[in-house]
C-alpha cells in the first residue's frame, strides 16, 4: 500500500505538475483515507474542488474547533465518490453539483452560504416528506450527499472524533446509565455502540 | 505446520476450526488423541487481527466498503455490515468461491483458522426441553434423538470454559446456565423491561453473551471485556470467545494437535463395503498438492454447508448419493432463522442520562408465543434482540441544522431511541435443500453448492406477529413514533444456517444418530449446524459447542471400548 505522499507524487505526475485538484482538496492536510491500489485521478476538477470546499465549510465551519476543510473533508468526498459510490450515484452527484454551480453563478449572488442553506432546507423537507411514506432506498440530492459525506468524513477524522466529540479507544468499563456530565466530558461519543448481533 | 506424521496417520482428524471444530480439537486432544486439525483457509493466531486497534480515522473510506470490495463480496454485502473495512478480510472472496442460487441464499462464509468464531454475534442461549420435543409434538420432520437432559451437562461444561455473561431468570423456555456477571441494561431498557413485564407478563433480559465480565482462571491468555464493541475485528484482549482465543490454544497446550491451515478437505476416503471412513482427501489451497490423511475417527466441523459439501462430494459404490446418505435426507431440511422484522421508536425523557463504554450486547426478549396457553396460527415462535441508545451524528443528515448549529448539535447527545428485531424459528422442510452443481467449478476445480430454500407459510405468518408484537410493546411503554418494519430476507442472512445432515432415531430418515455419528459409518461424526433437526429461535452456536463436546467425549469412550 502506498503512503499518501507517494500517491500525491503520482497524481502530480499524471496531471503534469499543474495545480491539481488534490492540493485544493486538502489531501496533504491529512485525511487518512488513502486509496489502496494504484494512484487514481481525482473525481473533481479544480473548479469543482473549490466549490465543494466552500460548501463543506458552510456545512461544518471552523469555529473554536477546526472545520470540514481543515481536516481534509473535500479530499475525502473525492475519494468516496471515486471508490465507494457507484457510477450512477457519482453521476447524480456531479449533475447536482453542476446545477448548484450554475445557480451559484446566476442567482443574483445571495452568497454561497445562503444558497447552501436554501438547497439544504428544501432537501431536508423533501427527505422527511418521503420518509413518512415508504422507507425504501433514499436517492439523496447533491446537497444531502455532501452533508452526509461531510459528517462521515469529519466525525471519523481524528480532529472530529477527539476534539469536537469525545472518543475512547479502550473504554475499559461500561456504565449503562450515568448523569450526562459524568460520561467523560459530557459530549457525544464519536463511536456509536451500534447494533451488532 | 509442525508434526506431520510420516505416514499421515493420526488418532483423530478434525475438519474445520470454527465454533465446532475448535471444541472438537480441544476435547479430543485433552483426552490424549493425536489429532490433525485441518482448515481450508489461512492461519490466524490469536492476536492476528489486523484492524483490531485501528481508530476510526485509520480505517480507509470512513470504514465503508468500496465498489471493488463489493464486487468481490456481493453476498456478504447483503448483510449490510460484514464487508466493511474493519472486517471484510474475515469473509470470503466470492469470485473465487462461487455458488449457485436457485433461490436467493445468503451464504456468508469465513475461510481462515477460527472461521466465523471470530465474527460471530456471541449471543449464547440454551435450548429448552420444549425445543427438543417440538418436532415430535407437532408432527414436523423427525424427532430429535436427544432431549434437554442429554445436553444440559455439556452446556454446563461449555459455558464454564468459554465464559458467558448473563442473568439467572428461571425461565422454562430459556434455561439458565453457568453465568459470569451480567452486563447492565440502560435506563430506557430498564423502563421498557418493567412495562413489558407489567403489561404483557413477558421477560426482557440482558443478552447472554460469550464475553468475559470476570477473569477465567483456566484461560489466562484471555482478558475481560474492555467495552470497545469492535468484536467483529477480532479481540486482542481475548475477551469474547473465539476458537483462536480459547479452544485452539487449549488444544495446542496438550501437544497433541497438529494444525494444518490451507487444507481443503474435499472427500472422505472410503473403500468397498467398510463401515468406516479411512481418512480424508486434502487439497492444499496454496500449492494444489493432494494428500491423504488417515485416522480412526473423523470429526466434520466444516460448517453446515462445508460439511454437507464434503459428504455430498464423497461418492462411492456404497454411497452413490453422498457419504452416509442411505436416507436420501443429506442436503435436505436446510434451515436458518428469519429476521429483519421488528420495530423501533423514539423515547422522550432521560436527556440528562448517558452511558460510557460501548456495551457489545443488547437486550433479549425470550420467546413468548405458542407457550403455555398461547396458541397462534403458526407453529413455534421467535425472540427479540434490541437496544436503546441516544442518537448521534449520523442522524443529523436529515436535520435542519447547518453550520455552527450542526456542530453544536452533533456535540450534544441526541434523543434516545429503541429498536428490536425478531429472530424466528424456521421449520425444517424436505424441499429446502442444497445439492452439488457439477456444471460450475470453484477456483480449485471443485463443484459448487446449489441452494434451493425458501421461507414458507409458517414463517410468513409468524412474521406478522414479529412486527406487530414489537410495535405493540413499544407503544404500550409510552414510546413515540413507533414504526414496525418487515424486510423479508434471503434464507441464510441470519448466518444461523442449520440442517442438511440431520440427527434422528432412524437411519431411514436421518443422516446422523443421537451421538452425531453417521448411521452407516460410526467413526464419522458431524457436529456443526448440519446436524440440527429443528432450528428453535435461539442463536445456535452454544448448542453446536455442547453437541460437539458431547460427541467428542463419546468418540473417546468408543475408541477406548474399541468400538470405532
Amino acid at each position: 500500500m502506498m503512503n499518501r505522499r507517494e500517491v500525491l507524487q503520482q497524481v502530480a505526475f499524471l496531471m503534469g505538475g499543474a495545480v491539481s485538484a488534490y492540493s485544493i482538496l486538502g489531501i496533504e492536510k491529512g485525511y487518512c483515507a488513502s486509496p489502496s491500489a494504484s494512484a487514481r485521478t481525482s473525481v473533481f476538477d479544480a473548479s469543482q474542488a473549490q466549490l465543494v470546499t466552500k460548501v463543506v465549510d458552510v456545512i461544518i465551519p471552523r469555529t473554536d474547533t477546526p472545520g470540514a476543510s481543515d481536516v481534509g473533508v473535500p479530499g475525502f468526498i473525492d475519494l468516496m465518490l471515486g471508490d465507494v459510490y457507484t457510477k450512477k450515484d457519482l453521476d447524480r452527484y456531479l449533475a447536482g453539483l453542476a446545477e448548484f454551480t450554475a445557480a451559484a453563478r446566476s442567482e443574483g449572488q445571495p452568497g454561497l452560504a445562503a444558497l447552501v442553506k436554501k438547497y439544504h432546507d428544501a432537501a431536508v423537507v423533501e427527505e422527511r416528506r418521503q420518509r413518512r411514506g415508504a422507507d425504501g432506498h433514499r436517492q439523496r440530492p447533491f446537497i444531502l450527499m455532501t452533508k452526509e459525506l461531510t459528517l462521515l468524513g469529519f466525525f471519523t477524522s481524528q480532529v472530529g472524533a477527539t476534539q469536537v466529540l469525545q472518543y475512547a479507544a479502550v473504554p475499559g468499563s461500561f456504565h449503562a446509565c450515568i448523569p450526562l456530565t459524568q460520561a467523560g466530558n459530557g459530549k457525544s461519543w464519536a463511536v456509536e455502540p451500534g447494533i451488532e448481533f | 505446520m509442525t508434526g506431520y506424521a510420516a505416514d499421515h496417520t493420526y488418532d483423530a482428524i478434525v475438519v474445520g476450526t470454527g465454533i465446532s471444530g475448535g471444541w472438537a480439537a480441544k476435547e479430543l486432544t485433552e483426552h490424549g488423541l493425536k489429532t490433525l486439525v485441518l482448515d481450508r483457509g489461512r492461519m490466524v493466531r490469536h492476536g492476528d487481527y489486523p484492524t483490531a486497534l485501528l481508530n476510526p480515522w485509520e480505517l480507509p473510506y470512513g470504514g465503508r466498503p468500496t465498489t471493488e470490495d463489493i464486487r468481490h463480496q456481493p453476498v456478504a454485502a447483503r448483510t449490510g455490515y460484514v464487508h466493511a473495512q474493519e472486517s471484510k478480510h474475515w469473509f470470503v472472496d466470492e469470485l473465487d468461491n462461487p455458488y449457485t442460487e436457485k433461490q436467493r441464499f445468503d451464504w456468508v462464509r469465513g475461510y481462515h483458522v477460527g472461521g466465523r468464531s471470530i465474527t460471530w454475534g456471541r449471543q449464547s442461549y440454551r435450548w429448552s426441553q420444549m425445543d427438543f420435543e417440538a418436532n415430535a409434538r407437532d408432527g414436523v420432520a423427525v424427532d430429535w434423538p436427544i432431549r434437554y437432559a442429554d445436553l444440559a451437562p455439556w452446556y454446563d461444561h461449555v459455558e464454564r470454559f468459554i465464559g458467558v455473561s448473563g442473568s439467572t431468570e428461571g425461565l422454562q423456555q430459556l434455561p439458565d446456565g453457568k453465568f459470569l456477571p451480567p452486563m447492565e441494561l440502560n435506563c430506557v431498557e430498564k423502563q421498557f423491561k418493567q412495562s413489558v413485564a407489567d403489561k404483557f407478563g413477558r421477560a426482557l433480559i440482558i443478552g447472554r453473551a460469550a464475553h468475559l465480565t470476570a477473569p477465567l482462571a483456566h484461560s489466562p491468555q484471555r482478558g475481560t471485556c474492555q467495552y470497545r464493541n469492535m468484536c467483529i475485528r477480532g479481540c486482542p484482549f481475548g475477551a469474547y470467545f473465539s476458537s483462536n482465543s480459547s479452544t485452539l490454544p487449549a488444544a495446542e497446550k496438550t501437544g497433541n494437535m497438529t494444525l494444518r491451515p490451507n487444507s481443503i478437505v474435499y472427500e472422505l476416503i472410503h473403500a468397498g463395503k467398510e463401515e468406516r471412513a479411512r481418512g480424508v482427501r486434502v487439497l492444499d489451497a496454496e500449492t494444489g498438492v493432494q494428500t491423504d490423511y488417515f485416522a480412526r475417527v473423523i470429526f466434520l466441523c466444516a460448517s453446515t454447508f462445508g460439511s454437507t459439501f464434503i459428504l455430498l462430494n464423497s461418492t462411492s459404490d456404497r454411497f452413490p448419493n453422498g457419504f452416509g446418505n442411505d436416507s436420501g435426507e443429506l442436503g435436505c431440511n436446510v434451515m436458518d432463522h428469519h429476521l429483519d422484522v421488528g420495530a423501533s421508536a423514539r423515547v422522550e425523557g432521560f436527556e440528562d442520562r448517558y452511558y460510557s463504554g460501548r456495551r457489545p450486547n443488547g437486550f433479549y426478549i425470550p420467546r413468548f408465543r405458542n407457550i403455555g396457553k398461547d396458541k397462534r396460527d403458526y407453529l413455534r415462535g421467535f425472540g427479540y434482540q434490541g437496544r436503546a441508545m441516544r442518537s448521534e451524528w449520523p442522524s443529523l443528515v436529515s436535520d435542519e441544522a447547518l453550520g455552527a448549529e450542526l456542530k453544536r448539535k452533533a456535540t450534544t447527545p441526541g434523543p434516545w431511541h429503541i429498536g428490536m428485531g425478531g429472530f424466528g424459528e424456521m421449520l425444517p422442510h424436505h424441499d429446502n435443500r442444497v445439492t452439488l452443481d457439477h456444471s460450475r467449478k470453484d477456483k480449485f476445480g471443485l463443484p459448487v453448492l446449489a441452494f434451493d430454500a425458501v421461507l414458507r407459510d409458517n414463517e410468513y405468518r409468524m412474521r406478522k406477529d414479529m412486527a406487530n408484537d414489537a410495535a405493540e410493546m413499544l407503544t404500550a411503554a409510552g414510546f413515540r413514533d413507533v414504526r414496525s418494519s418487515d424486510h423479508v430476507p434471503g434464507v441464510g442472512l441470519a448466518i444461523h444456517e442449520m440442517g442438511a445432515a440431520r440427527m434422528g432415531r432412524d437411519s431411514k430418515t436421518s443422516v446422523l444418530n443421537a451421538w452425531n455419528q453417521v448411521h452407516a459409518c460410526k467413526n464419522v461424526y458431524v457436529t456443526d449446524g448440519a446436524c440440527m433437526v429443528s432450528s428453535a429461535c435461539q442463536n445456535p452456536s452454544l448448542t453446536y459447542m455442547a453437541l460437539t463436546a458431547r460427541a467428542a467425549n463419546h468418540a473417546v469412550a468408543e475408541l477406548k471400548r474399541m468400538n470405532l
